[in-house]
């Protein structure tokens, strides 16, 4: 029962907060809701409604590079983490700790080795690869 | 980490720097006969730390890991399997277009993953060794590219995990909530403590059921199964249905044996539902399939329901024997399975996968090693002496009679009966003349490795189904 | 040792007829009659070498198998077991014979389904270690399904699974009560075994014993079969090749009945004197429901089939009455009807080989175009019928005679069919065997090799109606021991 109630007073705050965000929200959209105007013309749901009716599809394909990059930086951001929880406790770890963190960095490296090998951080395309190819010959 | 422990944990390491190995290896070149060499030795070099540790006794390595003489038996099993899968990897994509080297990598570490799976003692390690095999089998699910089934295969097991993955921390965290602890031996130190059942204790375990059940597809849970397997490449299909549900099962065991889970009935009363259910949709379900993989899905389901009525008996009985029935079962369950699907692997060509009944059609003929050895993998599934499968199935008998399971048993006898029944098809269809086939054109290329390996698994197959007390009295040691 | 030789002469005589097909068609079956004269001379020594007669058992063989429970490699033999071995040898040249020329489609394999089929019957009448029984119950059916599957006729593969799932869903059921038996034995002694003797002496309350003795009732009956466990039957034998439908009737049910005498009266002697009411009413139900049901197949194989079905529910009664008489005449009846059934089966057979039909519509006048074949096959129908002077007759004499005492009831109503079997008897003959000829082709006779096996049965058969004393004596202290050890034990339980 003791633990419950010092667990509710420590949270008490972060719950009036949490309250507090949902309110401020819900009552800005609910205001934009209830009391903005509405349209129902014809040109109403375009971006500019009196200017140049816009040409093409908003749905642009990104090169699958980009996604890839993408998620590359994801993958070694987040290791990196790992390493500042080592880095804060570098002393109580000692030796054995750093031989793992060089275990993991290496480990890192050696998935940024093939990473580069097999060409995933290339950002051309097949046919741009093969004209460079080409060109390189001709030089 | 002193050196008991480090030789202890040596077969992870040495899996883990095998992946490792041949990740460079692609970086260095690319070529698919030398991964595949590089990641067998690195599975014979575990496999050999493994027996290098071999008279241990248990070592705890850090809070989180405790590796036993069972843990250790297991863990060869599990790289045994992998090492049959790189054999039939080998054979079916040697002469497929594509980049396929990382499949090794893959399978290297999914084999990680459920290493650590099974020597596992804490929630932690639990978490960790399941998503790294969940997450390679992802990937593996969807390897070939360009085949729309096995992509959507890919994705509904992507997500149906996901949920399964959040049920279980959900399930973890509940217990966390009520005990305090994290590893198994303080959930069951606090769980003796307490005189009466617990309530969020019992929610959670039912969760960690629910995430568990996913894996070894236990009806309700089992509806990715059969798209996962027909989806998959064969020699995938048989790693998921070995490794992945191997692993888990014995997960759950030990978890529920050192955890002190059997207190609690409810849980027990969970799964025996599980356990009629599984076994009675699988092989209703199976009776209905034309298509090989999903029969053999199916099938499977109706064995995890099988293997569950021995895990259930350990709330009654002696923790021994549930232990030596579920492993004898699980090894037979290994060496039938991956025969059944190391065969379809060999009978697929790059063109298609072999799980028309076509494809079977008049085999015994065609080929009658390869029939032979697929009549012994499937008598070995429906429970016919001769194999290991019988004596998997004696176990059962053994352990369920002794917890007095009547009602589950009772459901084995139907789910063996109508198992047998499409079984039995397949090996009809086998034996039918040869006129009614296909024409030999279609024929796919001898795979030499796989065939050996598949040879091997027969004898096996033969010499524990006849004279299983070598085998029975390794397993009998462990616990 | 001899013991172990009898079970694998046959398994390794099926290996070299199914790898000596690489050289010639013609060599595999030349390696089955091989085995089987082996086996018969092994047989043959072996009663002849027994000299010892303080014992039932006429032979005995232990070695430990799997020691981890107790289960042991445990082959004997006594009268019983001997004279059902004999007949097993006898109907597997029978088999061979009429599958001389019957198959043409991968000999080797057939014959080595053949051969394992009856090295796990063989192996079924010997084994003594409730395990290796179990083993060898199983051992025998999945051959007998590739025989139905592969070789059989039209229909050949329903017939086939459902003989195996009515067979194998019994024997899980019997299984389960093995296993039960030997927990409650090592509950009892702290001991794993799985051996006939150990089990014999095993308390049980009355509840369990019934249910473990129903376990091993159902699997035998599904075998035997009675009443209401028989549908499989007219399918398997009707569908299953001549050689197969031999093994079958002549030998495969017979491990029914074996069953039933070896294990389920002596193990379980109250629960099974309790149920004996209710297992004679089957019998005597099947008796005359299969008879009544022969009469209306006009597919001869089928008919026959039933017959058998209803000579097997004389056998169940004789087993159920349980006094020597109705033992005696139950074993004679086994051995009778196993050679009557087997030569009735290779006559549909050598008939369908001739016409490709089993109709008996399509059939006639045979006296006139095969006068040898027709000869054999009113000798049998009439031994079937239950002629006095043949074995069948006086089997099922004796167990009328015994059961009589026990329950006067059901023992008038199996005599019913004294007259329900001559109907169906010379059915047969007169819708097959008289009349107009219908085929305008001329149709083989027997020809020797037929004649010398069939003469061989019919010898078999007279001599079992007028010299049984040998069958009987040698079978005498085998049951005369079953029924004292299992009227010991409910004397103890009282």
């Amino acid at each position: 029962m003791n633990i419950e109630a010092t667990l509710v007073s420590d949270l008490l705050p972060l719950i009036v907060y949490f309250g507090a965000v949902l309110a401020v929200t819900g009552v800005m959209l609910g205001g934009a809701y209830f009391l903005g105007q509405r349209h129902s013309a014809k040109a109403a749901n375009e971006p500019f409604e009196s200017g140049i009716v816009p040409a093409g599809d908003v749905h642009i394909r990104f090169s699958i590079q980009f996604y890839l990059l993408a998620i590359f930086f994801v993958i070694f951001d987040m290791e990196s983490v790992f390493l500042f929880a080592w880095s804060v406790a570098l002393r109580e770890s000692g030796w054995p700790g750093f031989i793992e963190a060089l275990i993991f960095i290496g480990v890192l490296l050696a998935a940024l080795i093939y990473l580069w090998s097999i060409g995933a951080l290339d950002w051309r395309t097949r046919r741009q690869r093969i004209d460079a190819q080409k060109s390189g010959r001709r030089e | 980490m002193n050196s008991s422990q480090l030789i202890a944990f040596l077969p992870v390491i040495c899996i883990a720097a095998a992946a490792v190995v041949v990740m460079l290896t692609i970086a260095v070149r690319r070529h698919f006969t030398l991964t595949c060499l590089m990641a067998g030795l690195g599975l014979l070099v575990s496999l050999l730390a493994l027996a290098m540790a071999g008279r241990q006794g248990p070592v705890q390595v850090t809070p989180l890991i405790r590796v036993d003489a069972y843990g250790r038996f297991v863990m060869a099993l599990l790289l045994a399997a992998g090492l049959a899968v790189i054999a039939f990897c080998y054979d079916y994509f040697k002469n497929r277009e594509g980049e396929n080297e990382e499949l090794l990598f893959l399978i290297l570490a999914a084999l990680l993953g459920a290493s650590v799976l099974v020597t596992s003692c804490h929630f932690a390690t639990f978490f960790i060794g399941l998503e790294t095999l969940s997450v390679s089998l992802f990937v593996l699910v969807g390897y070939v590219l360009g085949q729309s089934g096995s992509l959507e295969a890919a994705v509904k097991y992507l997500v149906l995990s996901g949920v399964s993955s959040a049920f279980l921390l959900m399930g973890m965290a509940l217990i966390y909530a009520q005990c305090g602890q994290l590893n198994f031996s303080g959930i069951e130190q606090y769980l003796a403590s307490q005189e009466l059942f617990n309530g969020m204790v019992l929610t959670g375990i039912v969760f960690i059921v629910a995430g568990v059940g996913f894996k070894l597809s236990l009806v309700p849970f089992h509806l990715w199964t059969p798209d996962v397997y027909e989806g998959a490449p064969a020699p995938v299909t048989a790693f998921i249905a070995t490794v992945s549900k191997g692993a888990v099962f014995i997960l759950l065991l030990r978890f529920f044996l050192s955890s002190g889970g059997y207190f609690y009935g409810p849980a027990l009363t969970v799964f025996s539902v599980m356990a009629v259910a599984s076994i009675l949709v699988g092989n209703v379900l199976a009776l209905l399939q034309n298509n090989v993989k999903r029969m053999l899905a199916y099938s499977s389901i109706a064995h995890m329901g099988y293997l569950l009525i021995a895990f259930i008996a350990g709330g009654r009985i002696a923790p021994n024997l549930v232990v030596e029935s579920v492993t004898f079962y699980l090894v037979a369950y290994f060496m039938t399975t991956l025969g059944a699907f190391g065969v379809v692997s060999i009978l697929s060509t790059p063109q298609a996968e072999a799980v028309a009944l076509s494809f079977y059609h008049g085999l015994f003929w065609r080929r009658p090693g390869l029939a032979a050895i697929f009549t012994f993998m499937l008598l070995s599934l429906a429970g016919i002496p001769l194999t290991a499968g019988f004596i998997g199935k004696f176990y059962i008998f053994a352990a369920g009679a002794d917890g007095r399971l009547w009602g589950l048993l009772l459901m084995l006898i139907i789910g063996s009966g109508l198992g047998l029944y499409y079984y039995l098809r397949l090996i009809v269809v086998m034996s039918m003349s040869q006129e009614t086939g296909i024409d030999a054109g279609h024929e796919a290329a001898f795979g030499r490795v796989s065939s050996v390996i598949l040879a091997v698994l027969t004898v096996l197959l033969v010499w524990f189904g006849i004279y299983p007390g070598y085998l029975m009295s390794l397993i009998q040691g462990l616990y | 040792m001899m013991l172990l030789a009898l079970v694998a002469v046959l398994f390794l005589g099926g290996l070299a007829a199914l790898i000596s097909e690489r050289w010639s068609p013609a060599t595999p079956r030349w390696i089955a009659l091989a085995a089987l004269a082996l086996e018969f001379v092994l047989v043959l020594l072996q009663y002849l070498l027994t000299t010892d007669q303080s014992s039932a058992w006429i032979a005995d063989l232990k070695r430990p198998w799997i020691a981890r429970f107790g289960i042991g490699f445990h082959l004997a033999m006594d009268g019983l077991s001997l004279a059902l071995v004999m007949l097993t040898v006898v109907l597997g040249f029978m088999a061979v014979s009429c599958s001389w020329t019957e198959i043409k489609q991968r000999p080797g394999f057939f014959y080595f389904n053949l051969l394992m089929c009856l090295a796990g019957t063989v192996g079924v009448f010997l084994a003594l270690d409730l395990f290796l029984f179990f083993f060898s119950w199983e051992v025998m059916i999945i051959p007998m399904y590739f025989l139905i599957s592969i070789w059989g006729h039209e229909d050949r593969t329903a017939a086939a699974i459902k003989f195996v799932i009515f067979t194998q869903v019994s024997g899980l059921l019997m299984l389960l009560a093995i296993v039960m038996l030997a927990l409650i034995y090592h509950g009892d002694t702290g001991v794993y075994s799985f051996d006939y003797f150990d089990l014999l002496g095993t308390r049980l309350d009355a509840d369990t014993a019934f249910w473990l003795m129903l376990g091993f009732f159902v699997a035998f009956t599904v075998k035997l079969p009675s009443v209401p466990f028989h549908t499989w039957l007219p399918d398997a034998h009707t569908q299953a090749p001549t050689g197969g439908s031999v093994i079958l009737a002549g030998v495969m049910l017979k491990t029914g009945a074996y069953g039933l005498l070896r294990f389920v009266i002596p193990l379980f002697p109250e629960a099974a004197h309790q149920f004996a009411p209710v297992a004679m009413a089957l019998g005597a139900v099947s008796v005359l429901y299969a008879a009544m049901m022969a009469f209306a197949q006009s597919d001869l194989k089928r008919l026959i089939a039933y017959t058998s079905v209803s000579h097997m529910g004389f056998v169940l009664l004789g087993v159920f009455a349980w006094n020597l008489l109705a033992l005696q005449g139950a074993v004679m009846t086994m051995l009778a009807h196993g050679i009557s059934a087997a030569a009735l089966f290779m006559i549909a057979g050598a008939l369908q080989e001739r016409l490709h039909t089993r109709e008996m519509g399509n059939m006639g006048g045979f006296w006139t175009a095969m006068p040898r074949l027709s000869a054999v096959a009113l000798f049998f129908a009439i031994a079937s019928l239950g002629l006095p002077g043949l074995g069948n007759f006086l089997g099922e004499f004796l167990v009328l005679l015994g059961a009589f005492k026990v329950s006067m009831a059901l023992t008038a109503l199996a005599a019913l069919v004294m007259i329900l079997s001559p109907i169906y008897a010379l059915f047969i003959i007169q819708k097959a065997f008289h009349g107009p000829l219908r085929q305008p082709y001329p149709i083989a006779d027997f020809g020797y090799r037929d004649m010398a096996a069939m003469g061989l049965l019919v010898i078999a058969s007279v001599w079992l109606g007028l010299h049984p004393h040998l069958v009987l004596s040698e079978t005498e202290p085998s049951l005369q021991t079953l029924q004292s050890s299992a009227a010991m034990e409910s004397t103890d339980e009282q």
